[in-house]
């Protein structure tokens, strides 16, 4: 790729926003174009989720944009945190325009919860009905209760702890080191919604259990708010006078049973072949070892150690080792979701890992490493590499 | 206690008319004889749209499971806690299903299970997969 990130912008993290998600989407929009220091007038093109609610016409028309040039969806959320810059960068690439803004807008706590069965379940007549055609919930897998994405997570969960043989307290343990590690990062993140809750690691194991084997603070966190970056070629960024951080590889991979949610992949308990990571690292012409700082999706704990060990940081089955003694720390081989994360920051689906990744490499984070380099996935569904301009 | 229905549209469908006379049937290609599932219009397979639909013998093995302990839906409190279930069929395909309600039944991965199928009402039948031995109990 030969674009860069050169803005970024957001709304408070919060439990409420009290505004309209297009209120919130225009905020960020806003926000992300004043940081990349460019009138708003110039946005010509637009990336979005197809699950966020607020259009690119309802953006254009809000905020009286003169043309849009380029406009394009990628399916789902998450899953395209990374996809949805892949896109933006080869529109760019293409000609097609030449400053586009990936924003995500959403109330995910005070409107529609991605945690609660209400999303996908309607009450007739006292009984419950699904008419979902597509996981998470379809008409397949909700008679038996599965419902929501957290529960698909503690499936993947499970199978993880039952190839490797883990026991209960290592898988604990494990665990436990991601979200109370985040936690800590996220103590010092004035951003993060769980700044003022510091967690233990007796507090995690006393979690209240959500669907086995997975605790409450395995758990990412609805939030509202909004999110919004900016992305320009290479060329133009380095005129501009910004940090820009350089998208040097981004791309997207999914097979047969991997979307939606992963039930029907051949195996579960890792989530990306290793096809995934070399294409992404072949193309940035780095390896898993050049990687200073990850921001890995985890809308569970889960995900980061399937991710580090998908992407070759370290070897299969040993997520157990690299956790507990501390390799996602801040002194630790691959510093990971240094901002808190999904689980202590707060969910802006994505675009919040790939902000903190943004900031690290701007010298910018809460919690500074030494990075030149970053690596951001969803469990391979899309990945990205930046680096430092 | 509330189960959760496909809508009618879903229930007249193959799938569950079948599961609702009391078999599990997979949609299978007529050409290459392989399974799939979820139904599709075309094999995954061969890429024929000969696609007809067969009897599941009923062996599985459990791929892993998960143990819902917080209600998602207000009128799922008195389920709480269950157990959901993927299950790799003998005919290639997976199927997420789950444990009966009230059944306590020691889950191991990798083991061999048994398909019930579970008769709800007239129009809806559940296919469960329990440990052998199991599958014989009744409900």
């Amino acid at each position: 790729m030969k674009t860069s990130i050169v803005g970024l912008g957001q709304t408070e993290f919060s439990k409420n926003s009290g505004r309209s998600e297009l209120r919130l989407a225009t905020e960020a929009i806003l926000a992300a174009m004043a940081d990349a220091g460019l009138e708003v007038n110039d946005i010509d093109g637009l990336v979005r989720y197809t699950w966020d609610n607020t259009t690119e016409a309802a953006i254009v028309n809000a905020l009286g944009l003169p043309s849009l040039k380029y406009y394009g969806e990628t399916e789902f959320g998450g899953v395209n945190c990374c996809g949805a810059v892949a896109q933006a960068s080869a529109a760019i690439e293409a000609g097609l325009a030449s400053c586009i803004v990936f924003y995500r807008t959403l109330n995910a706590r005070s409107g529609v919860r991605y945690g609660r069965g209400e999303r996908i379940l309607s009450e007739e007549d006292g009984r419950l009905i699904n008419r979902q055609p597509e996981p998470p919930g379809d008409i397949y897998s909700a008679p038996f209760g599965l419902l929501v994405p957290g529960q698909h997570h503690a499936l993947y969960a499970q199978s993880y702890k039952g190839h490797y043989g883990l026991s209960d307290d290592q898988f604990t343990d494990m665990l436990g080191s991601v979200a109370v590690t985040q936690r800590a990062y996220a103590n010092n993140n004035p951003n993060a919604l769980l700044r003022d809750k510091p967690l233990s690691m007796d507090d995690y194991r006393a979690g209240r259990v959500i669907t086995e084997p997975l605790r409450i603070y395995d758990y990412c966190l609805e939030t509202d708010g909004a999110m919004a970056m900016v992305i320009v070629s290479r060329e133009r960024a380095r005129s501009m006078g910004v940090k820009a951080v350089d998208v040097l590889s981004a791309g997207q991979y999914i097979y047969p049973g991997s979307v939606p949610m992963f039930l029907y992949a051949p195996v579960t308990h890792t989530l990306a072949p290793p096809e995934a990571g070399e294409d992404l690292f072949g193309k940035a012409g780095l390896t898993p070892s050049d990687i200073d700082v990850a921001g890995i999706y985890d809308a569970t704990s889960m995900m980061v150690p399937l991710a580090l060990e998908d992407f070759g940081f370290i070897g299969r089955g040993e997520a157990h080792q690299f956790l507990t003694s501390g390799g996602n720390g801040p002194n630790g081989a691959l510093p990971v979701n240094t901002h808190g994360g999904l689980l202590s920051e707060g969910y802006f689906h994505g675009l919040n890992t790939i902000a903190e990744m943004v900031r690290q490499l701007r010298g910018e984070s809460p919690n500074q490493v030494d990075a030149e380099t970053a690596f951001i996935t969803l469990r391979g569904a899309s990945s990205m590499i930046l680096g430092r301009a | 206690m509330t189960v959760i229905r496909p809508g009618d549209e879903y229930l007249a469908q193959p799938f569950w008319t079948h599961l609702a006379n009391g078999t599990l049937h997979l949609s299978t290609c007529e050409d290459c004889n392989k399974a799939h599932h979820p139904p599709s219009p075309i094999c995954p397979h061969c890429r024929s749209f000969n696609i007809g639909w067969k009897p599941a013998s009923g062996k599985a093995t459990l791929n892993t499971y998960a143990v819902a302990r917080h209600a998602v839906h207000p009128l799922l409190a008195d389920q709480v806690p269950y157990t959901i279930t993927l299950v790799d069929l003998e005919e290639g395909v997976r199927l997420v299903s789950g444990i009966p309600h009230g059944m306590e039944v020691d889950l191991k991965i990798g083991m061999p299970l048994e398909c019930k199928v579970v008769k709800i009402d007239d129009q809806l039948s559940l296919p469960y997969f329990l440990p052998a031995g199991a599958a014989d109990q009744d409900q």
